[in-house]
């Protein structure tokens, strides 16, 4: 047995923690699931109601749906009435159950007592899909004939929800609604008014050519709410009905929207209501308000309009702080259509500015910023830059902006302009974006040479008695007196204002205050930094103490802990001593913003471009690699020629550990000369890496690709000649992992074909020794030193001079105990005969312990069958270079 | 349209929600949770409004429970909603002579049957007291019959 209700809410209540809640709901869920599957029919609508109660504590309550269902189907109102809220509550209307309900609907909305078809239709109009709506229309349209107003009413909202669903049938019912005008009920009332406005805004066309003539009626009705007189029923201190004449002004606004005649027929009446409306009270303020939205938006007469706006700025006056909000947001949205006589109000609005509550503040900014023209630009902006002083973490940097706009639309003459921007700065050059900076900025280099100076003396002025904190300001201050710093040294005088000359040395000191602050950030010093630079071009010629003095500041920063600071440091000293710097740091060519704009919106495309490129590009390397069975990324970096030697080698390179860093070389020649795509460079790296260490057959576009690049640089084979090495190193492993001599051999040997046969010729890091030479056999020995102390790496090559193949290579090598060894196994147990690419390598890793004070010494055992004869011979090898 | 009805008390505990269109849970009780703690933000001399996700909430408080009303569109009057809350709340008033948070609580059914007389829809069906009040009679009438259905 499931517990009560209401002590299902006492235990919830009673729980300490979100856990314990859990806890409990989970095992009253459980209880009720249980009874759901007996059937349990006492119960029925407790467990619903307690559903209703865990879905609004935000548990899932599903399986509670179908028993709704049965509920409403009973025949005792309590049960009905708690499955008909636990539908509205628990479903949505996408929930399959409700096609189930229909039918209980339907026989509900037939029944006898009120109550029950009340209920249905509230079903109907908080529910219905459109399947519904359509099956259940007609019924819902009978009772809005009904004799009961209680049924009418709720008949009405139900037909709106269905017209919601089902546009189509509006023409259908339009006569219907437009005979519930004539209802006595205010209930009945209040929902058609909302019904008709509900299909205005579904249809606007059809329900403003059915609803026109009811203007008359209408204003009838609002006539009679006004001069009722009391009326207990439906009074709300002191006035009738507040909702229903809110609603009739709303159908009235809609209807008279654009219409000529019909906002004529209503002039009256809104007049009435707004002079007539007690406004002691919310409600009459709310009838008010509502009264003057229908004003504004209907083709109402001028002296009306003022009236409206005149009752906006009394609430503006009102103290209770709804009421201004509300007439704010009116004035806010009605200023654009009568914009002067809401400049009536300015005062007031601006007053908004001191409130308290933020939301006023907010809406009263937004306002303002609307009001302002060409002829209350001053007074106005004086008013935002005084909010500004006064405004608290609220979005100043918006404001910043919003300002810096005004400024730029409506100022009446430069040198406000300058004054202007110039005092934003100050007041919260910390909080404002970086593009009011740089409009200043673009602004103040942009105007007549006098406007400069007093730009610039004012900001020098502005910039010494800042206390540090207003970062906006400096930077602004710092660029300018670096710009046009030379004109601090003369006098300036405009009218009432004037500025002493200033001396070159206390110029510099001033910015070194600045710096020296403890607030100063980096990008103020950054600047100061270019600045103390660009000084010494404009104040040259006032002494060289100046001039020794900015030198030393500029160096002072070479050790600075900020990088970006030291780097500049270092680069400015440069200037600074060199000839370069009197074109590096002469004045600023003046900025065109738009002209930036449309560079930067250039500038962009071109990125998309490369973009494009650099995703491309990697792609073709892909998809090569992917021909030539290597699956591997192959080089892209040398571009279409490397393709095709792909084609041409058919594959089967590798690289070796050795070659990757050779690789890495030709990788960096390559993003030398190619400039552009540095990034694709490296995933290359990043590719060969992975294909060293991941699959054996490395690509063969990586090989090639070296050959490739020396190729392009035409010639450089002997010198530089990596590719060699690493190819026959190659060769090696490929035959470690893959039956693919030949191939490999043949690789090598069009390799070094193509750079010139330089096989043998030593290369730095490189050496070639003869380790061993009998008959046919020629055993060389290519020395490389590896990273490790006395490590290095030796390949023999196996050369076959004579004109047999020799088979069943058999290569052995023993060494003193001060080197460890370690030897891979050879490429092949074949050496063919013939020469380049044809040999066999076999590498050997060494590690002499004793490095530097004896050489590597190796002893050779060689064993082969050539001509069916078993070779078997021994040698040593002792001629290794120095240092290995 | 009213788009939801909540009540809520100080501690942001939901004692009612009333939704006419479809929020799924996760939503409404983020939702909820977001909204009582803008309002708990505010002081009384603040304004009963806000916008907060596209929906302009007016709210108004009565000792320690928030009435919240949210709306969608330009179109709503703000006062008006105001109003609304305040007849909702004298309803209940009357219903449950002085109402209180746990009368609401322990009744969530009976809110809910006077809200459904008030609202439909996001739409106001009724705002004569009587009007509302006279098929909850009837339902403690028929409750009547077979006692201890939701005790």
């Amino acid at each position: 047995m499931s517990i009560k209700l209401r002590d299902l809410i006492r235990s919830v209540r009673s729980c300490k923690t979100a856990s314990e809640e859990r806890s409990v709901i989970s095992r009253e869920s459980a209880m009720i699931r249980t009874a759901i599957r007996e059937e349990n029919d006492q119960f029925r609508h407790r467990n619903v109601a307690k559903l209703l109660f865990m879905h609004m504590l935000g548990y899932p309550t599903h399986f509670g749906q179908l028993e709704c269902l049965k509920l409403i189907a009973s025949p005792h109102f309590p049960e009905k009435r708690i499955g008909y809220l636990g539908l509205m509550l628990l479903l949505s209307e996408e929930a399959d159950v409700l096609m189930l309900a229909t039918n209980s609907l339907k026989n509900d909305l037939g029944h006898s007592n009120q109550y029950i078809v009340g209920l249905a239709l509230c079903t109907i109009g908080n529910l219905s899909t459109p399947d519904m709506s359509r099956d259940l229309c007609t019924s819902v349209d009978k009772h809005l004939r009904s004799g009961s107003p209680y049924i009418r009413k709720k008949a009405a909202l139900a037909m709106c929800r269905c017209l919601e669903k089902c546009p189509d049938m509006i023409e259908d019912f339009t006569e219907r609604i437009i005979g519930l005008v004539k209802d006595r009920t205010h209930g009945v009332l209040i929902t058609s008014t909302q019904l008709m406005c509900k299909v205005i805004e579904i249809d606007p066309q059809a329900g403003r050519a059915a609803f026109t003539r009811l203007v008359p009626s209408l204003v009838r009705l609002l006539r009679n709410l006004l001069s009722m007189g009391y009326s207990p029923e439906h009074d709300v201190s002191g006035i009738s009905d507040p909702f229903l004449q809110v609603s009739l002004l709303r159908l009235l606004r809609l209807l008279g929207k654009g219409n000529e005649e019909a906002s004529e027929g209503m002039n009256d009446i809104l007049a009435q209501v707004a002079t007539n409306t007690e406004t002691a009270k919310n409600a009459g303020n709310a009838i008010l308000y509502e009264c003057v939205n229908t004003i504004m938006e209907v083709e109402s007469e001028d002296g009306l309009r003022v009236l409206a706006i005149n009752i906006l700025g009394r609430f503006l006056l009102n103290r209770d702080n709804n009421i201004r909000y509300v007439a704010l947001n009116t004035l806010g949205k009605v200023v654009l259509q009568d914009s002067a006589a809401v400049q009536r109000h300015r005062a007031t609005i601006v007053d908004c500015l001191k409130d308290p509550d933020i939301s006023i503040r907010t809406r009263a900014l937004d306002l303002i910023f609307k009001l302002v023209n060409s002829s209350n630009v001053e007074a106005l902006t004086a008013e935002l830059l005084n909010y500004l002083v006064v405004a608290q973490g609220e979005n100043k940097a918006d404001i910043c902006t919003k300002t810096l706009k005004v400024v730029e639309n409506f100022s009446p003459n430069d040198r406000w302009r300058v004054d202007t921007l110039i005092t934003l700065l100050t007041i919260s050059g910390k909080d404002c974006k970086d593009s009011v900076l740089a409009a200043s900025i673009v602004y103040i280099s942009s105007s007549s040479d006098d406007l400069k100076a007093y730009a610039t003396h004012k900001l020098a002025k502005a910039m010494r008695d800042d206390d540090g904190t207003q970062e906006g300001l400096l930077i602004v201050a710092v660029w300018c007196i670096g710009e046009f710093g030379e004109m601090l040294l003369q006098p300036y005088a405009h009218e009432s204002v004037s500025f002493q000359p200033l001396d070159a040395m206390s110029i510099v000191d001033s910015l070194v205050v600045v710096t020296k602050m403890v607030r100063c950030t980096q990008a103020v010093k950054r600047r100061a930094l270019t600045t103390f630079a660009k000084l010494t071009q404009r104040l040259g010629h006032t002494g060289d103490a100046v001039i020794t003095k900015l030198k030393m500041l500029v160096k002072k920063h070479s050790t600075s802990m900020d990088l970006e600071l030291q780097v500049r440091a270092c680069e400015f000293s440069n200037l600074i001593e060199g000839k370069a710097g009197q074109g590096a740091l002469a004045r600023m060519p003046v900025v065109d913003p738009k002209l930036r704009q449309r560079k930067n919106l250039t500038r962009k495309d071109s990125l998309d471009i490369e973009g494009i490129a650099r995703a491309s590009t990697p792609q073709q390397g892909g998809g090569v690699g992917g021909e030539i069975d290597n699956g591997g990324g192959g080089g892209g970096g040398g571009g279409g020629d490397l393709l095709d030697l792909d084609d041409i080698f058919g594959g089967g390179g590798t690289v070796s550990g050795g070659g990757y860093q050779v690789q890495q070389q030709q990788a960096t020649v390559v993003q030398q000369t190619q400039g552009g795509g540095q990034e694709q460079k490296k995933n290359e790296d990043i590719d060969l890496l992975s294909d060293i260490f991941a699959a054996p057959p490395a690509p063969a576009g990586t090989n090639n690709g070296q050959t490739n690049v020396l190729d392009m640089f035409g010639g450089s084979g002997g010198a530089v000649q990596p590719p060699v090495v690493p190819t026959t190193q190659g060769g090696n492993i490929v035959d470690m992992f893959a039956p693919q001599p030949t191939q490999g051999a043949l690789n090598t040997g069009v390799v070094s074909d193509l750079i010139g046969g330089q096989n043998g010729v030593g290369e730095s890091g490189k050496d070639v020794i003869t380790a061993y030479s009998k008959d046919a056999l020629t055993i060389s020995f290519e020395c490389r030193k590896m990273p490790g102390k006395g490590e290095a790496e030796v390949t023999a090559v196996f050369r076959n001079g004579g004109g047999n193949d020799m088979t069943g290579l058999n290569f052995q090598v023993a060494v003193p105990k001060y080197i460890q060894m370690e030897m891979l196994p050879p490429s092949s147990t074949t050496v063919k005969t013939g020469g380049g690419g044809k040999e066999v390598t076999q590498k050997i890793k060494v590690r002499n312990g004793m490095v530097g004070q004896k050489k590597i010494m190796m002893k050779l055992k060689i064993g082969y069958v050539v001509g069916g004869k078993r070779i078997e011979d021994m040698a040593t090898a002792n001629n290794f270079p120095q240092g290995y | 349209m009213i788009q939801f009805i909540l009540m809520v008390n100080k501690q942001g505990q939901t004692r009612l929600s009333s939704y006419y269109s479809w929020l799924s849970m996760s939503e409404r009780v983020a939702l909820e949770s977001e909204i009582i703690r803008k309002c708990l933000s505010r002081s009384e001399l603040q304004c009963s409004f806000l916008e907060f996700r596209g929906y302009r909430i007016t709210y108004r408080r009565y000792a320690s429970l928030f009435f919240i009303v949210g709306t969608d569109g330009e179109e709503e009057n703000e006062l008006g909603m105001l109003e609304f809350i305040h007849t909702l709340v004298e309803t209940l008033d009357k219903y449950f002579e002085s109402v209180c948070e746990l009368d609401i609580m322990f009744n969530l059914e009976k809110a809910h049957f006077i809200l459904d007389e008030m609202v439909m829809n996001g739409m106001i069906v009724e705002t004569n007291k009587g009007n509302i009040l006279r098929p909850m009679a009837l339902l403690a009438r028929e409750s009547g019959k077979d006692e201890s259905i939701f005790k």
